[in-house]
């Protein structure tokens, strides 16, 4: 049988004999020592044990093995060897997301098999699988991910990964929790909820939304491995994304344009900061681009383009048309104005300090040294220069204090000429 | 078989490759030779369609390496100058997983892996981890996964380093057998009296330049003779122009000097007999033998 290499390599590392006896003795143990605590029966303690069991194993366990199922291959510098190998992107995903949480799953399996037989609410079962799997399996591949987006930076140490599984461990520990329970699974069930305004069946929206979650990590494993692999490919998974987000967020089918463009505008934003922070800053990747540029190469330049220009770029018409239906308002009675083109302006600012930090001696500093920048623009130098009535520098510093739009823009643009000619500099040095 | 055309690679701050342009002719074998940091190991990743240069285009048997990376990758092999071998997997295992990631169907495994293990004398060492051998057993392992597909054309960045000298004797004869099983092999390595032995053809990277593509090991017939004189001879470059089917390169001292013969002069033994009948006082006449430190350390002296 032709199986996938990379899933047959790494199901011989997990594997092994001595694991595949010793894990069920270890959890057999486990569950005896539940069974006297229980009575001598499958009660309740030895359903919560396996169930906290099952989440450990999956959410924590699984994150780790995926994230290091790249890492390692890094630190050992065995990279090299699959990239001039024959697989597929494809195949490198299945392998090392299936593969490498093989003994995992294993172990799972069995808690999973001993919840069902210790559980007093069989009922909520089929619900409980879908979820157990659908987060698992998303957490998981959430770890390839961001595994992938280390090793891209240069950091081969999987601790800041396990950070955020423990984070998801305790977002999704207490949902299972809930659906292991009766009350919440029937009570959930006939539950309808308003979208905008779709009424939709809660449950319905929470399956679709994970499955769509799902997919799209697993396209960004791909996308990601592809770019990896040397594959040259035009940015319309990230273009895809952002059109989903757009439409998900923005209430499916927009009844109305100005809270779509809202919803848009603000996916694009939020695309941009995502995109700068997750890609690898080469100032010869620019270098690259602007030849192909002047070679009107504009395939190219496509293949090439930073993904958090291209959100930049799509969140500029909306801007344009929120400024003309804009909407009046002042947030939390403290003057703070909505001015979009403002705001997309000081979004272009944020991405310029953090290029900046990042062309700099100290690239794995850029993202520390960005959020104070980020804390003395956005509070404290417009807070100290509010606080002694001198309203106008505030809004220099942060042009949603001023009072009109044009003001506000003409700030903006300010602080934008000013950093992006720094980055300028400090880019033509760094090639 | 290789084209490589106006390549130009940079690392931030420094040009690794400058507009770089060679051929290598198909059959053959190429020493990549230069200073560190010359930029051989980046070329060598450029031209295995790891790494992305700025400009230039690298073709390797018709296939565009920088639009087509994943096709070049099914025609090359690369020998990394870290071996990248799985630690916690046995040789068997290693050498198995490699041909199935080349595309190698899972029944012809056991075969190519017998074959490679046979050629490359790791028969005996298949159920040792990589992590329990020798530098030397580790170095022909890597060589076996990169070639374990046979591909036509393989790279290798310093394949001798670290090996004891019947080890390189023995990489040398692979090398020779590899190029007669018609591959192209492109070798980089500082150990140039170990590439002699095997190379036809010299690449000398200076600086991110090429400075010299010379063919090494040419056959004796065109090399140049060396005769030098027990004692100085008066006007002996015209009394060698007088012997027919001889062009004298330099002379020193009319005592040294270098000949080229007509390659279709009769054999060694009767030129010489002319000179001894000239009454010469010959203390050795022999080819010069084409070394390649020489002429790497000519080429390098030569060049600004």
């Amino acid at each position: 049988m032709n199986l996938n290499p990379e899933l047959q390599r790494q199901l011989i590392l997990e594997c092994s004999p001595a694991r595949m006896i010793g894990a069920p003795t270890v959890l057999g143990a486990v569950f005896t020592l539940t069974y006297f605590l229980d009575g001598y029966q499958l009660g309740n303690l030895t359903a919560q044990a396996s169930l906290t069991l099952f989440m450990l194993i999956n959410l924590l366990w699984g994150t780790r093995q995926t994230a290091d199922s790249i890492v390692e291959e890094y630190r050992d510098r065995t990279w090299d060897t699959q990239r001039l190998s024959a697989l597929s992107p494809w195949q490198m995903t299945v392998g090392k997301l299936f593969g490498s949480t093989s003994m995992v799953w294993y172990c799972a399996a069995m808690c999973l098999l001993v919840y069902s037989l210790a559980t007093d609410n069989p009922a909520a079962l089929p619900l409980l699988y879908f979820y157990a799997l659908g987060t698992s399996l998303l957490v998981q591949s959430a770890g390839l991910t961001l595994g992938l987006l280390a090793v891209q930076r240069g950091q081969y140490k999987t601790g800041s990964i396990l950070g955020l599984a423990l984070l998801g461990f305790v977002i999704v520990a207490p949902q299972l929790a809930d659906i292991s329970s009766m009350s919440g699974y029937l009570a959930e069930f006939t539950q309808h909820r308003y979208w905008y305004n779709i009424a939709v069946n809660q449950q319905y929206l929470h399956q679709i939304s994970l499955f769509c979650a799902l997919f799209w990590c697993i396209m960004s494993n791909y996308r990601l491995l592809a770019q990896d692999l040397g594959l040259r490919n035009l940015p319309w998974a990230w273009l895809g994304f952002s059109l989903f987000l757009m439409v998900y967020l923005g209430g499916f089918i927009p009844n109305s344009s100005y809270a779509f463009s809202l919803a848009a505008f603000g996916v694009c934003i939020l695309l941009t900061y995502v995109g700068v922070i997750v890609e690898r800053h080469d100032p010869l990747r620019i270098k690259r681009l602007m030849a192909y540029w002047q070679q009107a190469n504009w395939r190219r330049v496509g293949e090439e383009m930073p993904l958090s220009a291209l959100s930049f770029s799509l969140s500029l018409p909306f801007a344009i048309f929120l400024s003309f239906h804009q909407q009046q308002f002042a947030w939390l009675n403290i003057s703070l104005h909505a001015y979009p083109l403002a705001v997309a302006l000081l979004v272009l600012r944020d991405c310029a300090v953090y290029l900046f930090f990042c062309y700099g001696k100290n690239p794995q500093r850029a993202f520390s040294l960005s959020l104070l920048s980020a804390a003395l623009l956005y509070g404290i130098l417009p807070g100290l220069f509010s606080a002694i009535g001198m309203t106008g520098v505030a809004a220099l510093f942060f042009p949603l204090w001023a009072d009109s739009a044009i003001g506000a823009l003409l700030f903006a643009a300010i602080q934008c000429g000013l950093i992006l000619s720094l980055l300028y500099r400090r880019w033509q040095q760094s090639i | 078989m290789i084209t490589v055309d106006k390549l130009i690679f940079e690392y931030p701050g420094l040009r690794a490759l400058d507009a770089v342009s060679f051929k290598i002719a198909a059959g053959s074998i190429t020493a990549l030779v230069g200073p560190n940091g010359a930029g051989k190991t980046t070329l060598l990743r450029c031209m295995a369609a790891l790494d992305q240069p700025v400009s230039g285009s690298i073709v390797i048997a018709g296939i565009d390496v920088i639009e087509q990376p994943r096709e070049c990758h099914r025609i090359i092999g690369y020998l990394s100058d870290f071996f990248g071998l799985y630690q916690r997997l046995s040789v068997r295992q290693c050498l198995h997983y490699v041909a199935r990631a080349q595309g190698i169907a899972e029944p012809d495994c056991a075969a190519a892996i017998a074959d490679v293990s046979q050629r490359l004398h790791i028969q005996d060492r298949l159920e040792h981890s990589p992590a329990e051998l020798s530098r030397g057993l580790r170095q022909r392992v890597a060589i076996a996964q990169a070639i374990i597909h046979k591909p036509p054309v393989v790279f290798l960045d310093e394949p001798a380093s670290g090996l004891d000298p019947e080890a390189r004797h023995e990489l040398a004869e692979l090398f020779i057998s590899l190029r007669n099983q018609g591959m192209t092999l492109l070798v980089s390595s500082h150990i140039l009296a170990e590439l002699e032995a095997y190379c036809s053809d010299m690449l000398v990277l200076r600086q991110g330049r090429i400075v010299e593509q010379v063919a090494v090991n040419a056959p004796a017939q065109t090399q140049p003779y060396k005769l030098v004189l027990a004692a100085a001879v008066e006007n002996l470059p015209a009394i060698l122009q007088s012997i027919a089917g001889i062009s004298v390169i330099s002379c020193e001292q009319n005592r040294l000097a270098l000949l080229q013969i007509d390659e279709n002069i009769s054999p060694q033994h009767q030129l010489l007999k002319a000179l001894i009948a000239l009454d010469l006082p010959v203390s050795e006449f022999a080819p010069v033998a084409n070394n390649l430190q020489d002429t790497y350390l000519q080429t390098i002296r030569q060049q600004p």
